[in-house]
């Protein structure tokens, strides 16, 4: 083993600027694709606070709403019995779904706290200060206008929004702007992966001498391997460390430092617990991209 | 020890076999020498024992096991049994004497406490005692080459292959090659040596195998070098 580590140090020194060009390459493309895999969990969160970006969101009458449905103050049962049926036999809508005014309140809360003027608002709201809402998902997403103008009209009833024009544009461009980066990546590991087959085709003409003699003595491959493995390993470890300093960067200035500040009340933004996830993934991917050439690639280079 | 069975070998793309139809048997612990002209087949002969190329056609056996059936993942294993030494020594030359014989027991896993008593007899035993951390290029030829043989024996293999030893060594350096080889062949190691140095062959008198174009056309035990270069 001692005999391993030190033709590991020795192929390090020798590769000093392979190596360090394979870290930066591999950095920058796991930076992408870690920051793709941010984007994509944001995007499940828009989608799950919002819910299905086709589905119209009816709320309720509460107790303060200013329409004219609402005189009555907070929607009676009867008038919820009467908007559920009304949902329940429009030929229009495929299902949907009810969110208590306390679900609401919930979510409310965590779009409100990411901000100081918003948790200075939150301490005025109450469960009650929110209404009762219908997700219904349409047969034909396009064809929204029946049910709108029935269900609006009906007491108890305090607003009917379609979030599709809303998060339309947002979902659109988080789409985007994921492919974009994970496309940018795939580049990137491909320009990585041609490295590390670079440096262990170097390596090896560097070091035929010695490999020509372990394997005259005897040898096993593995033996002949692992000082190449271990680089690999090694190089991969400090590009998810160099990654994941980037995203907790990104995270730190960009989503704590601003997003959640300012453009608070358009979604909930991801949190640490979503960028740890990802740097997990984006470590599992980086071990996988220097090992799987590594080992093909010594098998070819080596004849082990 | 070591069997060839109606061995044939054609490299790719090449008419000519570069061994044809080799039949012959070498006992453990004898000595054999490997003679005959530049592509008679000696490199090939003895790359077969090693598993580098596998024959065409016909069976090798080293120490009872066919090779060729031997799956890749044991050769290591095979090659641990065989010492093999070289015309141009190779040698590390960022290693001094010391670390160039332990190097062949490092990467066969061998523990330090056996390397720190293995190397220092073997070096004694080829007489560069007191020279373990000198670097190759402060040594004469006739050392280095001692160098390479402590690191083929070092692991005490079943068979030494050397292949023209002597080539680069002047005839007094190359008498002392030969003894020590010959020291190595009486602890029973099986030693077989390529050579196209007339004089060892013809001074030693031991089996002689003579290859021509592939073919065997000689095997004479206390055999003489026996032809002209």
């Amino acid at each position: 083993m001692q005999a391993i580590f030190s033709e590991l140090r020795a192929s390090l020194t020798r590769n000093t600027s392979m190596t360090i060009s394979l870290i930066v390459t591999m950095s920058v493309s796991l930076m992408l694709a870690s920051l793709g895999m941010l984007l994509n969990a944001q995007a499940e969160r828009t989608e799950q606070y919002f819910g299905d970006r086709l589905q119209l969101q009816v709320n309720l009458c509460t107790k303060n709403s200013p329409a004219k449905t609402c005189i009555g103050g907070a929607a009676s049962d009867d008038q919820k019995r009467a908007v559920r049926q009304a949902l329940s036999e429009n030929p229009e809508v495929k299902e949907f779904t009810v969110r208590s005014p306390q679900e609401n309140y919930a979510q409310a809360s965590e779009l409100l706290g990411q901000s100081e003027t918003g948790r200075q608002q939150l301490e005025t709201l109450g469960a009650d200060s929110f209404p009762e809402s219908y997700f219904v998902t349409l047969k034909d997403p396009q064809k929204f206008d029946g049910v709108v103008s029935q269900v609006s009209g009906m007491d108890g009833v305090g607003n009917v929004n379609s979030l599709r024009d809303l998060l339309g544009p947002l979902f659109e461009m988080l789409d985007k702007l994921k492919w974009a980066a994970i496309a940018t990546s795939v580049l990137l590991i491909f320009a990585a992966i041609l490295q590390v087959s670079n440096t262990i085709r170097m390596t090896a003409h560097a070091r035929r001498r010695e490999i020509g003699i372990m394997r005259l003595v005897g040898a096993s491959s593995w033996h002949i391997q692992m000082p190449f493995v271990l680089e690999s390993l090694l190089a991969a470890l400090a590009s998810a460390l160099i990654a994941a300093v980037g995203l907790g960067a990104f995270m730190s200035f960009v989503v704590y430092g601003y997003l959640r500040d300012t453009l608070g009340r358009i979604t909930t933004w991801v949190r640490w617990e979503d960028a740890f996830i990802v740097m997990g993934w984006t470590t599992l991917l980086a071990l996988l991209l220097a090992l799987i050439p590594t080992l093909v690639m010594t098998r070819k280079y080596l004849d082990v | 020890m070591i069997r060839f069975s109606k061995v044939s070998k054609t490299y790719p793309g090449q008419k000519r076999a570069a061994l044809d139809g080799i039949d012959l048997e070498i006992d453990k612990g004898e000595f054999v020498f490997l003679v005959g002209a530049s592509g008679s087949g000696k490199s090939t002969f003895l790359r077969l024992i090693l598993r580098e190329i596998r024959p065409t056609t016909g069976q090798v056996f080293v120490a009872g096991k066919e090779i060729n059936r031997l799956s890749n993942w044991k050769v290591p294993k095979l090659r641990r049994q065989i010492g093999t030494v070289f015309q141009d020594f190779r040698l590390l030359p960022n290693k001094t004497v010391f670390e160039n014989v332990a190097f062949a027991l490092e990467v066969i896993g061998r523990g330090k406490d056996e390397i720190k008593e293995l190397v220092p007899e073997t070096l004694d035993m080829v007489g560069l005692d007191g020279k373990g951390h000198r670097y190759p290029e402060e040594l004469s030829g006739g050392e280095q080459q001692r160098v390479a043989i402590a690191r083929a024996f070092v692991n005490r293999p079943m068979v030494l292959i050397a292949d023209e030893p002597t080539g680069n060594l002047d005839p007094a350096t190359s008498v002392g090659i030969m003894k020590l080889l010959d020291r190595i062949n009486r602890t029973d190691t099986t030693v077989l040596m390529s050579t196209h140095d007339s004089s060892v062959v013809d001074q030693m008198r031991k089996r002689v195998i003579e290859l021509s174009e592939g073919r065997l056309v000689r095997d004479e035990a206390r055999g003489i070098y026996g032809y002209q270069n």
